[in-house]
Protein backbone atom coordinates (compact mmCIF):
# COMPACT_ATOMS: atom_id res chain seq x y z
CA UNK A 1 0.00 0.00 0.00
CA UNK A 2 1.63 3.19 -1.16
CA UNK A 3 1.47 6.46 0.67
CA UNK A 4 -0.88 7.93 -1.91
CA UNK A 5 -3.33 5.08 -1.46
CA UNK A 6 -3.04 5.46 2.31
CA UNK A 7 -3.84 9.15 2.15
CA UNK A 8 -6.66 8.51 -0.30
CA UNK A 9 -8.17 6.01 2.14
CA UNK A 10 -8.15 8.61 4.89
CA UNK A 11 -9.63 11.25 2.62
CA UNK A 12 -12.35 8.86 1.47
CA UNK A 13 -13.20 7.93 5.06
CA UNK A 14 -13.53 11.59 6.04
CA UNK A 15 -15.56 12.55 2.98
CA UNK A 16 -17.95 9.64 3.14
CA UNK A 17 -18.48 10.07 6.87
CA UNK A 18 -19.26 13.73 6.34
CA UNK A 19 -21.68 12.89 3.56
CA UNK A 20 -23.46 10.32 5.70
CA UNK A 21 -23.63 12.64 8.65
CA UNK A 22 -25.11 15.37 6.50
CA UNK A 23 -27.90 13.06 5.45
CA UNK A 24 -28.66 11.88 8.98
CA UNK A 25 -28.50 15.43 10.26
CA UNK A 26 -31.10 16.46 7.73
CA UNK A 27 -33.37 13.70 8.94
CA UNK A 28 -32.57 14.40 12.57
CA UNK A 29 -33.42 18.08 12.34
CA UNK A 30 -36.36 17.76 9.99
CA UNK A 31 -37.93 14.31 10.13
CA UNK A 32 -40.30 14.68 7.19
CA UNK A 33 -42.52 11.74 7.93
CA UNK A 34 -42.77 9.35 10.81
CA UNK A 35 -42.95 5.78 9.65
CA UNK A 36 -44.02 4.70 13.12
CA UNK A 37 -47.57 3.43 13.41
CA UNK A 38 -48.80 4.13 16.93
CA UNK A 39 -50.34 0.72 17.00
CA UNK A 40 -53.10 0.43 19.55
CA UNK A 41 -54.49 3.84 18.56
CA UNK A 42 -53.66 3.90 14.88
CA UNK A 43 -54.15 0.85 12.76
CA UNK A 44 -52.90 -0.33 9.46
CA UNK A 45 -55.59 -0.15 6.80
CA UNK A 46 -56.11 -3.73 5.73
CA UNK A 47 -56.08 -4.32 1.95
CA UNK A 48 -59.33 -5.42 0.36
CA UNK A 49 -58.24 -8.96 -0.36
CA UNK A 50 -56.33 -9.48 2.87
CA UNK A 51 -56.68 -12.97 4.28
CA UNK A 52 -57.43 -12.38 7.92
CA UNK A 53 -59.36 -14.61 10.27
CA UNK A 54 -62.13 -16.72 8.77
CA UNK A 55 -65.73 -15.88 9.41
CA UNK A 56 -68.69 -18.07 8.64
CA UNK A 57 -72.09 -16.51 8.15
CA UNK A 58 -73.99 -19.37 9.76
CA UNK A 59 -77.30 -18.14 8.43
CA UNK A 60 -76.11 -18.72 4.88
CA UNK A 61 -74.12 -21.87 5.55
CA UNK A 62 -75.59 -25.08 4.15
CA UNK A 63 -73.34 -27.44 6.12
CA UNK A 64 -72.15 -29.00 2.89
CA UNK A 65 -68.75 -29.82 4.46
CA UNK A 66 -66.82 -28.70 1.41
CA UNK A 67 -64.63 -26.46 3.55
CA UNK A 68 -63.93 -29.29 5.96
CA UNK A 69 -62.88 -31.59 3.14
CA UNK A 70 -60.67 -29.06 1.37
CA UNK A 71 -58.84 -27.74 4.43
CA UNK A 72 -55.22 -28.95 4.27
CA UNK A 73 -54.64 -28.60 7.98
CA UNK A 74 -58.00 -29.78 9.27
CA UNK A 75 -58.72 -26.66 11.19
CA UNK A 76 -62.45 -26.56 10.42
CA UNK A 77 -64.88 -28.97 12.04
CA UNK A 78 -68.65 -29.00 11.93
CA UNK A 79 -71.55 -31.09 13.08
CA UNK A 80 -74.97 -30.98 11.49
CA UNK A 81 -78.35 -32.67 11.56
CA UNK A 82 -81.04 -32.96 8.90
CA UNK A 83 -83.81 -30.57 9.76
CA UNK A 84 -87.55 -30.89 9.32
CA UNK A 85 -87.47 -29.28 5.86
CA UNK A 86 -84.83 -31.82 4.73
CA UNK A 87 -82.13 -29.14 4.84
CA UNK A 88 -78.99 -29.63 6.92
CA UNK A 89 -78.90 -27.65 10.17
CA UNK A 90 -75.57 -26.74 11.72
CA UNK A 91 -75.12 -28.06 15.23
CA UNK A 92 -71.61 -26.69 15.60
CA UNK A 93 -69.11 -24.91 13.42
CA UNK A 94 -65.59 -24.45 14.82
CA UNK A 95 -62.47 -23.02 13.23
CA UNK A 96 -59.16 -23.47 14.98
CA UNK A 97 -57.36 -20.31 13.88
CA UNK A 98 -54.30 -21.45 15.76
CA UNK A 99 -53.94 -24.10 13.09
CA UNK A 100 -55.26 -22.16 10.12
CA UNK A 101 -52.61 -21.21 7.55
CA UNK A 102 -54.79 -18.70 5.72
CA UNK A 103 -54.54 -20.48 2.38
CA UNK A 104 -58.06 -19.43 1.46
CA UNK A 105 -59.06 -22.74 -0.12
CA UNK A 106 -62.14 -23.07 2.07
CA UNK A 107 -63.34 -19.61 1.04
CA UNK A 108 -62.89 -20.39 -2.63
CA UNK A 109 -64.71 -23.66 -2.40
CA UNK A 110 -67.67 -22.50 -0.32
CA UNK A 111 -70.82 -22.87 -2.49
CA UNK A 112 -73.12 -20.41 -0.65
CA UNK A 113 -70.21 -17.95 -0.14
CA UNK A 114 -70.90 -17.91 3.55
CA UNK A 115 -67.26 -18.43 4.53
CA UNK A 116 -65.13 -15.31 4.15
CA UNK A 117 -61.84 -13.85 5.24
CA UNK A 118 -62.18 -10.86 7.52
CA UNK A 119 -59.59 -8.15 8.07
CA UNK A 120 -58.95 -9.35 11.61
CA UNK A 121 -55.44 -10.24 12.66
CA UNK A 122 -55.27 -9.65 16.42
CA UNK A 123 -56.06 -12.56 18.60
CA UNK A 124 -53.03 -13.12 20.79
CA UNK A 125 -53.86 -15.34 23.70
CA UNK A 126 -52.16 -17.28 26.43
CA UNK A 127 -54.60 -20.14 26.06
CA UNK A 128 -54.87 -22.23 22.92
CA UNK A 129 -58.51 -22.93 23.65
CA UNK A 130 -59.26 -19.30 22.95
CA UNK A 131 -57.95 -19.73 19.43
CA UNK A 132 -60.86 -22.00 18.51
CA UNK A 133 -63.68 -19.88 17.14
CA UNK A 134 -67.19 -21.22 17.85
CA UNK A 135 -69.66 -19.82 15.36
CA UNK A 136 -72.68 -21.48 17.00
CA UNK A 137 -73.18 -20.36 20.55
CA UNK A 138 -75.42 -23.24 21.55
CA UNK A 139 -74.14 -26.63 22.59
CA UNK A 140 -74.14 -29.10 19.67
CA UNK A 141 -76.15 -31.72 21.62
CA UNK A 142 -78.82 -29.14 22.46
CA UNK A 143 -79.14 -28.09 18.84
CA UNK A 144 -79.41 -31.72 17.79
CA UNK A 145 -82.08 -32.44 20.41
CA UNK A 146 -84.05 -29.34 19.40
CA UNK A 147 -83.90 -30.19 15.71
CA UNK A 148 -84.88 -33.80 16.49
CA UNK A 149 -87.86 -32.51 18.47
CA UNK A 150 -88.86 -30.19 15.64
CA UNK A 151 -88.54 -33.01 13.15
CA UNK A 152 -90.60 -35.29 15.34
CA UNK A 153 -93.26 -32.60 15.76
CA UNK A 154 -93.32 -31.96 12.06
CA UNK A 155 -93.59 -35.67 11.40
CA UNK A 156 -96.39 -36.03 13.94
CA UNK A 157 -98.17 -33.08 12.35
CA UNK A 158 -97.68 -34.59 8.92
CA UNK A 159 -98.98 -37.91 10.13
CA UNK A 160 -102.01 -36.24 11.69
CA UNK A 161 -102.63 -34.31 8.52
CA UNK A 162 -102.26 -37.48 6.52
CA UNK A 163 -104.66 -39.28 8.90
CA UNK A 164 -107.14 -36.46 8.61
CA UNK A 165 -106.82 -36.48 4.85
CA UNK A 166 -107.25 -40.23 4.89
CA UNK A 167 -110.26 -39.96 7.11
CA UNK A 168 -111.72 -37.35 4.83
CA UNK A 169 -110.98 -39.52 1.86
CA UNK A 170 -112.41 -42.54 3.59
CA UNK A 171 -115.53 -40.60 4.44
CA UNK A 172 -115.85 -39.55 0.85
CA UNK A 173 -114.99 -42.77 -0.86
CA UNK A 174 -113.33 -45.68 1.00
CA UNK A 175 -110.71 -46.99 -1.39
CA UNK A 176 -107.36 -48.64 -1.27
CA UNK A 177 -105.19 -48.54 1.93
CA UNK A 178 -102.09 -47.52 -0.03
CA UNK A 179 -101.75 -43.83 0.95
CA UNK A 180 -102.37 -44.61 4.63
CA UNK A 181 -99.57 -47.17 4.69
CA UNK A 182 -97.24 -44.63 3.12
CA UNK A 183 -98.06 -42.01 5.72
CA UNK A 184 -97.64 -44.57 8.46
CA UNK A 185 -94.20 -45.48 7.18
CA UNK A 186 -93.12 -41.83 7.17
CA UNK A 187 -94.40 -41.35 10.72
CA UNK A 188 -92.71 -44.50 11.92
CA UNK A 189 -89.37 -43.57 10.39
CA UNK A 190 -89.28 -40.19 12.02
CA UNK A 191 -88.14 -40.71 15.66
CA UNK A 192 -84.52 -41.06 14.52
CA UNK A 193 -84.49 -38.68 11.61
CA UNK A 194 -81.06 -37.42 10.79
CA UNK A 195 -78.46 -38.84 13.09
CA UNK A 196 -76.09 -39.07 10.18
CA UNK A 197 -72.98 -36.96 10.57
CA UNK A 198 -71.61 -35.73 7.26
CA UNK A 199 -68.49 -34.61 9.10
CA UNK A 200 -66.63 -37.89 8.65
CA UNK B 1 -9.28 19.26 48.70
CA UNK B 2 -7.46 20.70 51.67
CA UNK B 3 -7.94 24.24 50.49
CA UNK B 4 -11.62 23.56 50.00
CA UNK B 5 -11.89 22.06 53.48
CA UNK B 6 -10.16 25.05 55.01
CA UNK B 7 -12.38 27.49 53.17
CA UNK B 8 -15.45 25.56 54.27
CA UNK B 9 -14.29 25.66 57.88
CA UNK B 10 -13.71 29.39 57.51
CA UNK B 11 -17.18 29.89 56.03
CA UNK B 12 -18.97 27.83 58.67
CA UNK B 13 -17.26 28.46 62.03
CA UNK B 14 -19.29 25.75 63.75
CA UNK B 15 -17.29 23.15 61.81
CA UNK B 16 -14.10 24.36 63.42
CA UNK B 17 -14.85 22.27 66.50
CA UNK B 18 -14.74 19.04 64.48
CA UNK B 19 -11.38 17.51 63.54
CA UNK B 20 -10.12 18.49 60.11
CA UNK B 21 -10.09 14.94 58.76
CA UNK B 22 -13.80 14.54 59.62
CA UNK B 23 -14.72 17.64 57.65
CA UNK B 24 -12.53 16.43 54.81
CA UNK B 25 -14.20 13.02 54.84
CA UNK B 26 -17.63 14.61 54.90
CA UNK B 27 -16.70 16.72 51.89
CA UNK B 28 -15.38 13.70 50.03
CA UNK B 29 -18.52 11.69 50.64
CA UNK B 30 -20.70 14.64 49.69
CA UNK B 31 -18.86 15.30 46.43
CA UNK B 32 -18.90 11.57 45.68
CA UNK B 33 -22.66 11.49 46.15
CA UNK B 34 -23.14 14.57 43.98
CA UNK B 35 -21.06 13.07 41.19
CA UNK B 36 -22.85 9.74 41.48
CA UNK B 37 -26.24 11.40 41.29
CA UNK B 38 -25.09 13.41 38.28
CA UNK B 39 -23.69 10.29 36.60
CA UNK B 40 -26.85 8.28 37.14
CA UNK B 41 -29.09 11.11 35.98
CA UNK B 42 -27.00 11.65 32.89
CA UNK B 43 -26.96 7.94 32.13
CA UNK B 44 -30.72 7.71 32.51
CA UNK B 45 -31.54 10.79 30.49
CA UNK B 46 -28.80 9.88 28.02
CA UNK B 47 -30.45 6.58 27.25
CA UNK B 48 -33.71 8.40 26.56
CA UNK B 49 -32.07 11.06 24.39
CA UNK B 50 -30.19 8.39 22.48
CA UNK B 51 -33.43 6.69 21.57
CA UNK B 52 -35.13 9.95 20.69
CA UNK B 53 -32.23 10.96 18.44
CA UNK B 54 -32.26 7.53 16.86
CA UNK B 55 -35.98 7.90 16.30
CA UNK B 56 -35.62 11.27 14.60
CA UNK B 57 -32.76 10.17 12.38
CA UNK B 58 -34.54 7.00 11.36
CA UNK B 59 -37.87 8.78 10.79
CA UNK B 60 -39.41 7.00 13.77
CA UNK B 61 -40.90 8.49 16.92
CA UNK B 62 -38.97 6.84 19.73
CA UNK B 63 -40.27 6.34 23.26
CA UNK B 64 -43.42 8.42 23.83
CA UNK B 65 -45.58 6.38 26.19
CA UNK B 66 -44.32 7.01 29.72
CA UNK B 67 -44.87 10.57 30.81
CA UNK B 68 -45.33 13.56 28.51
CA UNK B 69 -43.50 12.82 25.25
CA UNK B 70 -41.90 9.80 26.90
CA UNK B 71 -39.57 11.73 29.17
CA UNK B 72 -40.13 9.36 32.09
CA UNK B 73 -39.17 6.32 30.03
CA UNK B 74 -35.77 5.99 31.67
CA UNK B 75 -37.35 5.81 35.13
CA UNK B 76 -39.64 3.05 33.96
CA UNK B 77 -36.65 1.26 32.47
CA UNK B 78 -34.75 1.64 35.71
CA UNK B 79 -37.62 0.24 37.75
CA UNK B 80 -37.95 -2.63 35.33
CA UNK B 81 -34.26 -3.46 35.50
CA UNK B 82 -34.28 -3.40 39.30
CA UNK B 83 -37.36 -5.59 39.59
CA UNK B 84 -36.26 -8.20 37.05
CA UNK B 85 -35.05 -11.58 38.25
CA UNK B 86 -31.34 -11.74 38.86
CA UNK B 87 -30.11 -14.87 37.12
CA UNK B 88 -26.69 -16.44 37.58
CA UNK B 89 -26.16 -19.32 35.13
CA UNK B 90 -25.78 -22.67 36.90
CA UNK B 91 -22.30 -23.40 35.54
CA UNK B 92 -21.03 -19.83 35.62
CA UNK B 93 -18.29 -18.77 38.00
CA UNK B 94 -20.70 -17.09 40.38
CA UNK B 95 -18.23 -14.83 42.21
CA UNK B 96 -16.53 -13.47 39.08
CA UNK B 97 -19.86 -13.27 37.29
CA UNK B 98 -21.27 -11.07 40.02
CA UNK B 99 -18.10 -9.01 40.31
CA UNK B 100 -17.76 -8.10 36.62
CA UNK B 101 -20.54 -5.51 36.25
CA UNK B 102 -19.28 -3.61 39.30
CA UNK B 103 -15.77 -3.46 37.86
CA UNK B 104 -17.14 -2.10 34.60
CA UNK B 105 -19.31 0.44 36.36
CA UNK B 106 -16.61 1.55 38.78
CA UNK B 107 -14.17 1.88 35.88
CA UNK B 108 -16.46 4.27 34.11
CA UNK B 109 -17.78 6.08 37.18
CA UNK B 110 -14.39 6.71 38.80
CA UNK B 111 -13.39 8.79 35.80
CA UNK B 112 -16.12 11.30 36.74
CA UNK B 113 -14.06 12.26 39.77
CA UNK B 114 -11.58 14.41 37.85
CA UNK B 115 -13.95 15.89 35.28
CA UNK B 116 -13.48 19.71 35.47
CA UNK B 117 -17.13 20.72 35.61
CA UNK B 118 -16.33 24.35 36.25
CA UNK B 119 -13.97 26.80 37.95
CA UNK B 120 -12.77 24.72 40.87
CA UNK B 121 -15.70 22.41 40.38
CA UNK B 122 -14.38 18.87 40.31
CA UNK B 123 -14.61 16.18 42.93
CA UNK B 124 -10.82 16.02 42.98
CA UNK B 125 -8.38 18.16 41.00
CA UNK B 126 -5.69 15.51 40.66
CA UNK B 127 -2.36 16.66 39.29
CA UNK B 128 -2.29 13.44 37.25
CA UNK B 129 -5.84 13.93 35.92
CA UNK B 130 -5.56 12.57 32.38
CA UNK B 131 -3.25 9.80 33.47
CA UNK B 132 -5.79 8.85 36.15
CA UNK B 133 -8.66 8.76 33.64
CA UNK B 134 -6.70 6.54 31.27
CA UNK B 135 -5.75 4.21 34.13
CA UNK B 136 -9.15 3.98 35.70
CA UNK B 137 -11.09 3.43 32.47
CA UNK B 138 -8.81 0.47 31.80
CA UNK B 139 -10.66 -1.32 34.59
CA UNK B 140 -13.46 -1.71 32.07
CA UNK B 141 -11.32 -4.14 30.08
CA UNK B 142 -10.93 -6.41 33.06
CA UNK B 143 -14.63 -6.23 33.86
CA UNK B 144 -15.68 -6.98 30.32
CA UNK B 145 -13.26 -9.86 29.94
CA UNK B 146 -14.34 -11.19 33.32
CA UNK B 147 -17.99 -10.99 32.34
CA UNK B 148 -17.32 -12.91 29.14
CA UNK B 149 -15.21 -15.53 30.83
CA UNK B 150 -17.32 -16.10 33.94
CA UNK B 151 -20.56 -16.49 31.97
CA UNK B 152 -19.38 -19.90 30.74
CA UNK B 153 -20.88 -19.19 27.36
CA UNK B 154 -19.06 -19.25 24.03
CA UNK B 155 -20.71 -16.13 22.71
CA UNK B 156 -20.10 -14.21 25.88
CA UNK B 157 -16.48 -15.29 25.84
CA UNK B 158 -16.03 -14.26 22.21
CA UNK B 159 -17.73 -10.96 22.91
CA UNK B 160 -15.53 -10.35 25.93
CA UNK B 161 -12.38 -11.17 23.92
CA UNK B 162 -13.41 -8.84 21.14
CA UNK B 163 -14.25 -6.09 23.58
CA UNK B 164 -10.93 -6.45 25.34
CA UNK B 165 -8.98 -6.47 22.07
CA UNK B 166 -10.83 -3.41 20.89
CA UNK B 167 -10.54 -1.39 24.07
CA UNK B 168 -6.85 -2.18 24.50
CA UNK B 169 -6.10 -1.35 20.85
CA UNK B 170 -7.88 1.96 20.91
CA UNK B 171 -6.45 3.05 24.23
CA UNK B 172 -3.18 3.88 22.47
CA UNK B 173 -4.57 6.38 19.93
CA UNK B 174 -6.80 7.88 22.63
CA UNK B 175 -3.83 8.49 24.89
CA UNK B 176 -1.63 9.72 22.09
CA UNK B 177 -4.29 12.11 20.83
CA UNK B 178 -4.73 13.63 24.30
CA UNK B 179 -1.05 14.28 24.86
CA UNK B 180 -0.92 17.45 22.66
CA UNK B 181 -3.26 19.11 25.16
CA UNK B 182 -0.97 18.03 27.98
CA UNK B 183 2.06 19.39 26.11
CA UNK B 184 0.46 22.76 25.54
CA UNK B 185 -0.75 23.15 29.12
CA UNK B 186 2.39 21.64 30.60
CA UNK B 187 0.26 19.81 33.15
CA UNK B 188 -1.67 16.56 33.48
CA UNK B 189 -4.35 18.18 35.64
CA UNK B 190 -7.56 18.68 33.73
CA UNK B 191 -8.23 22.00 35.48
CA UNK B 192 -4.83 23.30 34.37
CA UNK B 193 -5.44 22.13 30.82
CA UNK B 194 -8.74 23.97 30.75
CA UNK B 195 -7.18 27.09 32.23
CA UNK B 196 -4.47 27.08 29.58
CA UNK B 197 -7.11 27.55 26.89
CA UNK B 198 -8.63 30.77 28.20
CA UNK B 199 -7.27 34.15 27.49
CA UNK B 200 -8.01 36.94 25.11
CA UNK B 201 -8.50 34.92 21.96
CA UNK B 202 -11.93 33.58 22.86
CA UNK B 203 -12.86 30.70 20.64
CA UNK B 204 -9.39 30.71 19.10
CA UNK B 205 -7.76 30.20 22.45
CA UNK B 206 -9.07 26.65 22.44
CA UNK B 207 -6.63 23.87 21.81
CA UNK B 208 -8.69 22.89 18.80
CA UNK B 209 -7.38 25.99 16.99
CA UNK B 210 -3.99 26.11 18.64
CA UNK B 211 -2.23 24.73 15.60
CA UNK B 212 -3.11 22.41 12.68
CA UNK B 213 -1.87 19.33 14.48
CA UNK B 214 -4.12 19.84 17.49
CA UNK B 215 -7.00 20.35 15.10
CA UNK B 216 -6.44 16.90 13.63
CA UNK B 217 -5.71 15.53 17.09
CA UNK B 218 -9.22 16.38 18.16
CA UNK B 219 -10.79 14.33 15.39
CA UNK B 220 -8.41 11.46 15.92
CA UNK B 221 -9.21 11.50 19.62
CA UNK B 222 -12.92 11.60 18.95
CA UNK B 223 -12.79 8.67 16.54
CA UNK B 224 -10.60 6.56 18.78
CA UNK B 225 -12.64 7.38 21.87
CA UNK B 226 -15.85 6.49 20.14
CA UNK B 227 -14.31 3.12 19.44
CA UNK B 228 -12.98 2.71 22.96
CA UNK B 229 -16.44 3.13 24.44
CA UNK B 230 -17.92 0.57 22.02
CA UNK B 231 -20.11 3.12 20.29
CA UNK B 232 -21.94 1.90 17.27
CA UNK B 233 -19.67 2.09 14.27
CA UNK B 234 -17.31 0.10 16.45
CA UNK B 235 -19.72 -1.86 18.64
CA UNK B 236 -18.33 -5.25 17.75
CA UNK B 237 -18.37 -6.63 21.28
CA UNK B 238 -22.14 -6.29 21.28
CA UNK B 239 -22.79 -7.20 17.64
CA UNK B 240 -26.24 -8.51 18.43
CA UNK B 241 -26.67 -10.10 15.02
CA UNK B 242 -23.62 -12.33 15.22
CA UNK B 243 -22.79 -12.56 18.88
CA UNK B 244 -26.25 -12.40 20.48
CA UNK B 245 -25.15 -9.21 22.30
CA UNK B 246 -21.69 -10.38 23.35
CA UNK B 247 -20.20 -10.33 26.82
CA UNK B 248 -23.43 -9.42 28.58
CA UNK B 249 -25.73 -12.11 27.16
CA UNK B 250 -26.05 -13.98 30.40
CA UNK B 251 -26.73 -10.91 32.50
CA UNK B 252 -30.18 -9.93 33.60
CA UNK B 253 -31.84 -7.30 35.71
CA UNK B 254 -29.73 -4.67 37.39
CA UNK B 255 -26.46 -6.41 36.55
CA UNK B 256 -27.22 -5.86 32.89
CA UNK B 257 -28.31 -2.35 33.83
CA UNK B 258 -24.86 -1.62 35.27
CA UNK B 259 -23.20 -2.49 31.96
CA UNK B 260 -25.68 -0.26 30.27
CA UNK B 261 -25.11 2.63 32.67
CA UNK B 262 -21.35 2.25 32.30
CA UNK B 263 -21.67 2.59 28.56
CA UNK B 264 -23.50 5.89 28.89
CA UNK B 265 -21.07 7.03 31.58
CA UNK B 266 -18.22 6.35 29.17
CA UNK B 267 -19.97 8.41 26.58
CA UNK B 268 -20.03 11.38 28.91
CA UNK B 269 -16.40 10.88 29.94
CA UNK B 270 -15.32 10.87 26.32
CA UNK B 271 -17.32 14.00 25.60
CA UNK B 272 -16.03 15.70 28.77
CA UNK B 273 -12.40 14.91 27.93
CA UNK B 274 -12.88 16.20 24.39
CA UNK B 275 -14.38 19.36 25.84
CA UNK B 276 -11.71 19.85 28.47
CA UNK B 277 -8.73 19.07 26.25
CA UNK B 278 -9.74 20.60 22.92
CA UNK B 279 -12.87 22.73 23.25
CA UNK B 280 -11.76 25.03 26.02
CA UNK B 281 -13.53 23.22 28.85
CA UNK B 282 -15.52 25.68 30.93
CA UNK B 283 -13.98 28.72 29.23
CA UNK B 284 -16.49 31.15 27.84
CA UNK B 285 -15.20 33.27 24.96
CA UNK B 286 -14.23 36.78 26.15
CA UNK B 287 -15.52 36.25 29.71
CA UNK B 288 -13.23 35.34 32.56
CA UNK B 289 -15.36 32.96 34.59
CA UNK B 290 -12.73 32.83 37.37
CA UNK B 291 -13.06 36.56 37.92
CA UNK B 292 -16.83 36.64 38.35
CA UNK B 293 -17.98 37.37 41.90
CA UNK B 294 -19.19 34.66 44.23
CA UNK B 295 -20.90 31.59 42.94
CA UNK B 296 -21.71 33.03 39.51
CA UNK B 297 -18.36 32.12 38.02
CA UNK B 298 -18.80 28.51 39.05
CA UNK B 299 -22.37 28.37 37.79
CA UNK B 300 -21.57 29.95 34.44
CA UNK B 301 -18.58 27.71 33.89
CA UNK B 302 -20.61 24.67 34.93
CA UNK B 303 -23.33 25.51 32.44
CA UNK B 304 -20.86 26.15 29.64
CA UNK B 305 -18.95 22.97 30.30
CA UNK B 306 -22.10 20.84 30.43
CA UNK B 307 -23.41 22.51 27.27
CA UNK B 308 -20.24 21.72 25.36
CA UNK B 309 -20.07 18.18 26.71
CA UNK B 310 -23.70 17.43 25.92
CA UNK B 311 -23.23 18.80 22.43
CA UNK B 312 -20.35 16.38 22.01
CA UNK B 313 -22.54 13.55 23.31
CA UNK B 314 -25.12 14.48 20.70
CA UNK B 315 -22.46 14.36 18.01
CA UNK B 316 -21.48 10.90 19.22
CA UNK B 317 -25.08 9.75 18.93
CA UNK B 318 -25.29 11.36 15.51
CA UNK B 319 -22.23 9.41 14.33
CA UNK B 320 -23.66 6.36 15.97
CA UNK B 321 -26.77 6.37 13.83
CA UNK B 322 -24.94 7.31 10.66
CA UNK B 323 -22.22 4.77 10.13
CA UNK B 324 -22.61 1.03 9.68
CA UNK B 325 -20.72 -1.36 11.91
CA UNK B 326 -17.14 -2.23 10.99
CA UNK B 327 -15.89 -5.78 10.60
CA UNK B 328 -13.32 -7.09 13.10
CA UNK B 329 -10.41 -6.88 10.67
CA UNK B 330 -11.48 -3.41 9.53
CA UNK B 331 -11.65 -2.34 13.16
CA UNK B 332 -8.15 -3.57 13.93
CA UNK B 333 -6.79 -2.13 10.71
CA UNK B 334 -8.33 1.23 11.48
CA UNK B 335 -6.67 1.30 14.89
CA UNK B 336 -3.21 0.00 14.09
CA UNK B 337 -2.70 1.13 10.52
CA UNK B 338 -4.41 4.50 10.59
CA UNK B 339 -5.13 5.93 14.03
CA UNK B 340 -1.95 4.90 15.82
CA UNK B 341 0.50 6.21 13.15
CA UNK B 342 -1.52 9.35 12.63
CA UNK B 343 -1.64 10.19 16.32
CA UNK B 344 2.11 9.67 16.54
CA UNK B 345 2.69 11.96 13.58
CA UNK B 346 0.38 14.50 15.19
CA UNK B 347 2.20 14.28 18.49
CA UNK B 348 5.49 14.84 16.69
CA UNK B 349 3.98 17.76 14.81
CA UNK B 350 2.68 19.41 17.97
CA UNK B 351 6.01 18.96 19.71
CA UNK B 352 7.91 20.47 16.80
CA UNK B 353 5.44 23.34 16.60
CA UNK B 354 5.85 24.11 20.28
CA UNK B 355 9.62 23.91 19.90
CA UNK B 356 9.82 26.07 16.79
CA UNK B 357 7.30 28.74 17.77
CA UNK B 358 8.21 28.82 21.44
CA UNK B 359 4.89 27.39 22.63
CA UNK B 360 2.78 29.93 20.75
CA UNK B 361 -0.38 28.95 18.93
CA UNK B 362 -1.57 30.34 15.62
CA UNK B 363 -3.73 33.10 17.21
CA UNK B 364 -0.83 34.27 19.35
CA UNK B 365 1.49 34.30 16.35
CA UNK B 366 -0.95 36.39 14.39
CA UNK B 367 -1.40 38.72 17.33
CA UNK B 368 2.37 39.13 17.74
CA UNK B 369 2.73 39.78 14.00
CA UNK B 370 0.02 42.42 14.15
CA UNK B 371 1.26 43.98 17.39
Amino acid sequence: MGLREYMNDILEAVVTTAKGMRITARYGVDPKEEVTLQYPEERWEVPERFRGFLHNDVKKCTACTMCVKVCPVDCISLESVRGADKKMVLASYDINIGRCMYCGLCVEVCPPKSLTHTGGYEKASTDRGELILHFIEEDAAEVKARVARQVAEAAAKAAEAAKAAEAAKAAEAPEAADPSSEAGKAAGGDPKPAKEEPKE
Amino acid sequence: MEALTLSLVKAVPALGAAPLWAVSLLLMVASGVVVLVFALTFEGVGSLVLRKVAGDIQARIGPNRVGPNGILQFLADGVKLVLKEDIVPAKADALLFKLAPYLVFVGSFAAFVVVPFGVGLSAADLNIGIYYVMAVTSLVVIGVLLAGWASNNKWALLGGMRAAAQIVSYEIPVGMALIPAVLIAGSLSLQDIVRSQGGLFGLFGWNLFHNPFTFFSFFLYFTAAQAETNQTPFDLPEAESELVSGYNVEYSGIRFGLFFLAEFGDMFIVAALATACFLGGWNVPFIRAEALPGIWGSLLSLGVFLGKAFAMVLVMMWVRWTLPRLRVDQLMRMSWKYLVPLTFVNLLGVSLWLLVFDGKGIPELIASLAG
